[in-house]
């Protein structure tokens, strides 16, 4: 029987750690291939990972709540095949253990010297027996080998950076000279404890200042408040927002639009929908205007490459869908809208909805997006202003439909009013073109007919 | 004023040889075809109209015989350059190479020498199958008491080739003849040397952007792939140091160490077979060097472990479009 370590696999898409949500195993269980083993919520996707074989599980690690790294070991198995890796005690020819001498060395005569029986250091006989001495004792993911290129451990060694508390954030699991530099420029450097870097993610600090420390005023207080590591989809939230916010120059433009003759529509659209098995909301028109708009206005489906300098027009059309779940904000994203009919948009946008609020959303389903949409829904106030899923240049958030006084002709009617929030990046999108697009996807909401001219 | 001319690798090995056959009467030349034909690539052409039978000499199909010849004529006291027409057809004399001409020195406490200069074309590229492509460089590295010497231009191909003549210890002088008349360039008239065992930078890496950069490492033919490489590579704001080793042994680890501490990121190129190949001693060398300074584990861009091919040459050298990609993973690692 040997022992084989499963690790948390490379998922891609630049995933570097997981919060384990779930376990279907524990020590002592016997599983076959493929079995169900443990959910893994990364930031992009809760997944099921199923085990690569068959084998018995000697020690799962990490609790539920636990942030694991990729290429970090997750379980433990015992398994039929190769021996393990001590060395069964070698006593051939009744050699004296260890030191090296032999019991017997008479020189063999022969034309081209003497030819021992044998010399130092071939009785292979030190090796203690039964060196597979069991699960470790405690529970270790990079902590005691951490990875790192001998330039990076060199740079840590001169640091005076214990490299097992270094959070990782290199490829594979790798401790980068960057990891290294922020850690010991970090304020709040502990002594290296084991296990600390299981859960120790770099802090979501805004760039230009250090960690803000929060602790109680006084000890006695401290029991009046409740730590909650801030980990997993919240950080990652958390560091996109930031990052958004820091980065574009956000503008936000709000306006009414009366949508009387789209709610006339969607009515009487809805029963053949449903006859479909499909449930028709407004979205799926919105999302229908927006493209049509961002034909109308590419710069507003654009977004900047830092690397090179250079804005990327896309001329594919994604439509990010902001949907808020038990696990945080989500995005799920309605691939090739432009391609798509109003009927199949408003299938994507049920299955998105549901599994994302499952939390089983696939990665593939959460990327790729050239624009959003939020829906602020009932509680969406008299006006938002929605942060930028960078790097997009621009999103569009949609208020409830109120019934509000409106002046037509010269008389105070009854409105079917919808505000829409938008907000551009103003470093590329200047003002009169957020506007005119934003008119733009008013008019075909107002008057829907006119999208027919416009769609594919 | 020192005459400039414009000269293929051919010219400059043969100039050379002219040089120092007029310089040095001890100096003979032998091998298949070298007299009257010229060599097979022309590279001795001219000699024996020049110096006559006694000084240039056609040889039976014999590597072993050319060879064991040539030590004894080193042993009376000339200067053999016996030239075999393919480095592959240099097995049958690799008894002669490894167990005489290493070891004369040696073996007689310095007493005699067996000091000659053994000239034969490597590599592949020029549609020669598997009798005429082979690139055993490390063969003879592996083997104590040689010197073993690569140029890549015509400048470097006769300064070395003078040097290695007049260098006491036996020189084996590989011509990479993929490159033998499309490598041009100036190569001064009379007498230079250029020293054993000095590598060259070919192309400098500018550190300034603190961007990743690689240490490339190449010799012969293949020098010419790394720079092509590492200039499609800088489009991508990559930039890359170029070694040109010249002399693959004794190897010039100090210029070597020096880029790689640099840069802490290496790629080895060569045509031979990958296993065993030089880049595996090269890597060795670096890892006892310069291992504190490496960002990425060394490279090997070679040959594949398998005869040489002859419908797949150009699959089997390690071409430009083979080391790009080497160099973008290992800058990025």
């Amino acid at each position: 029987m040997a022992r084989w370590e499963f690790k948390l696999p490379d998922i891609g898409e630049g995933v570097t750690e997981g919060e384990i949500v779930a376990w279907h195993i524990k020590p002592g269980d016997v599983v076959k291939e493929d079995a169900p083993m443990v959910e893994v919520m990364t930031d992009k996707a809760t997944v099921m990972i199923t085990s690569p074989r068959a084998g018995k599980i000697v020690e799962t690690r990490g609790e539920i709540g636990t942030i694991v790294v990729v290429h970090g070991v997750l379980v433990v198995y015992e398994v039929d095949g190769e021996a393990t890796a001590a060395a069964p005690a070698h006593t051939a020819n009744g050699h004296a253990n260890g030191n090296g001498a032999p019991s017997k060395s008479e020189p063999a005569a022969t034309a081209v010297g003497d030819i021992k029986e044998t010399l130092p250091g071939m009785s292979v006989s030190g090796a203690s027996a039964g060196g597979s001495s069991g699960a470790s004792a405690q529970v270790q993911y990079f902590n005691d080998k951490p990875l790192a290129t001998p330039a990076t451990r060199k740079l840590a060694r001169d640091m005076n950076v214990d490299l097992r508390s270094v959070p990782p954030t290199g490829a594979q699991g790798r401790v980068t000279k960057t990891d290294v530099e922020a850690f010991a420029k970090s304020p709040t450097v502990a002594p290296a404890a084991p296990a600390a870097a299981v859960a120790a993610a770099p802090p979501v600090a805004a760039p230009g200042h250090a960690p803000v420390k929060i602790s109680a005023p006084t000890a006695a207080q401290s029991a009046l408040e409740e730590r909650v590591p801030f980990a997993g989809m919240r950080r990652k939230i958390a560091q996109k927002m930031s990052q958004s916010k820091n980065t574009a120059a956000h503008f936000t433009f709000v306006e009414e639009c009366d949508v009387g003759k789209l709610k006339e529509l969607r009515a009487r659209l809805k029963p053949r929908a449903e006859a479909q098995g499909v449930k028709l909301s407004f979205l799926p028109f919105i999302v229908k205007a927006v493209v049509a708009g961002l034909k109308k206005h590419p710069i507003l489906n654009t977004a900047l490459d830092e690397t090179t300098n250079e804005l990327v027009y896309r001329k594919y059309y994604n439509i990010g869908m902001a949907a808020s779940t038990d696990a945080g904000l989500m995005v799920p994203v309605i691939k090739d809208a432009d391609r798509k009919s109003v009927l199949d948009i408003a299938r994507d946008i049920e299955r998105l909805a549901a599994d994302a609020k499952s939390g089983k959303a696939k990665v593939e389903d959460l990327q790729g997006s050239t624009f959003t949409i939020t829906s602020l829904g009932a509680d969406g106030g008299l006006f938002a202003t929605p942060i930028i899923n960078f790097p997009e240049v621009g999103i569009l958030g949609i208020h409830q439909i109120k019934q509000k006084p409106v002046v037509r002709d010269g008389q105070i009617v009854v409105g079917e009013v919808m505000l829409l929030s938008l907000s551009f990046d103003h470093r590329i999108v200047d003002g009169h073109v957020g506007a005119a697009f934003a008119y733009d996807v008013i008019r075909w909401l107002e008057d829907p007919e006119k999208l027919f001219l416009e769609m594919v | 004023m020192t005459v400039v001319a414009q000269m293929n690798l051919v010219q400059a090995i043969n100039d050379a040889l002219k040089l120092e056959m007029k310089r040095d009467p001890r100096v003979v030349v032998l091998g298949e075809d070298v007299g009257r034909v010229g060599g097979v690539f022309r590279v001795t052409q001219g000699l024996w109209d020049e110096f006559g039978d006694e000084r240039v000499v056609d040889t039976p199909l014999s590597e072993g015989g050319i060879l064991g010849t040539a030590i004894g004529m080193a042993l009376y006291g000339l200067r053999p350059v016996p030239e075999i027409q393919f480095a592959d057809f240099i097995y049958p004399g690799y008894d002669q190479i490894v167990s005489e001409l290493a070891k004369m020195r040696w073996r007689s406490g310095g007493e005699y020498s067996a000091k000659m200069v053994v000239r034969t074309p490597v590599g592949g590229g020029i549609r020669g199958g598997l009798y005429h492509s082979q690139s055993p460089e490390s063969l003879f590295i592996h083997v104590a008491g040689l010197k073993v010497v690569c140029p890549a231009s015509p400048y470097d191909a006769k300064g070395l080739l003078l040097a290695a003549l007049r260098d006491p210890d036996p020189v084996l002088f590989f011509e990479p003849k993929r490159i033998y008349r499309a490598a041009r360039g100036d190569v001064p008239e009379g007498d230079y040397t250029v020293e054993l065992g000095k590598a060259r930078i070919v192309r400098e890496a500018d550190r300034t952007s603190g961007e990743p950069a690689v240490t490339i490492l190449a010799w012969g033919a293949m020098l010419y792939e790394a720079v092509a490489a590492a200039e499609k590579a800088a489009e991508q704001g990559i930039e890359s140091e170029i070694v040109d080793l010249r002399t693959l042994w004794p190897v010039d680890i100090d210029t070597i160490a020096a880029s790689v501490e640099k840069t802490g990121r290496v790629i080895v190129v060569h045509e031979a077979p990958k296993t065993c190949g030089f880049g595996a001693e090269l890597i060795a060398l670096i890892n006892e060097r310069c291992f504190l300074s490496l960002e990425a584990p060394p490279v090997r861009v070679a040959g594949f472990d398998t005869p040489f091919p002859y419908t797949l040459e150009m699959d089997y050298l390690p071409l430009a479009h083979r080391i790009l990609p080497a160099i973008v993973q290992t800058a990025k690692y």
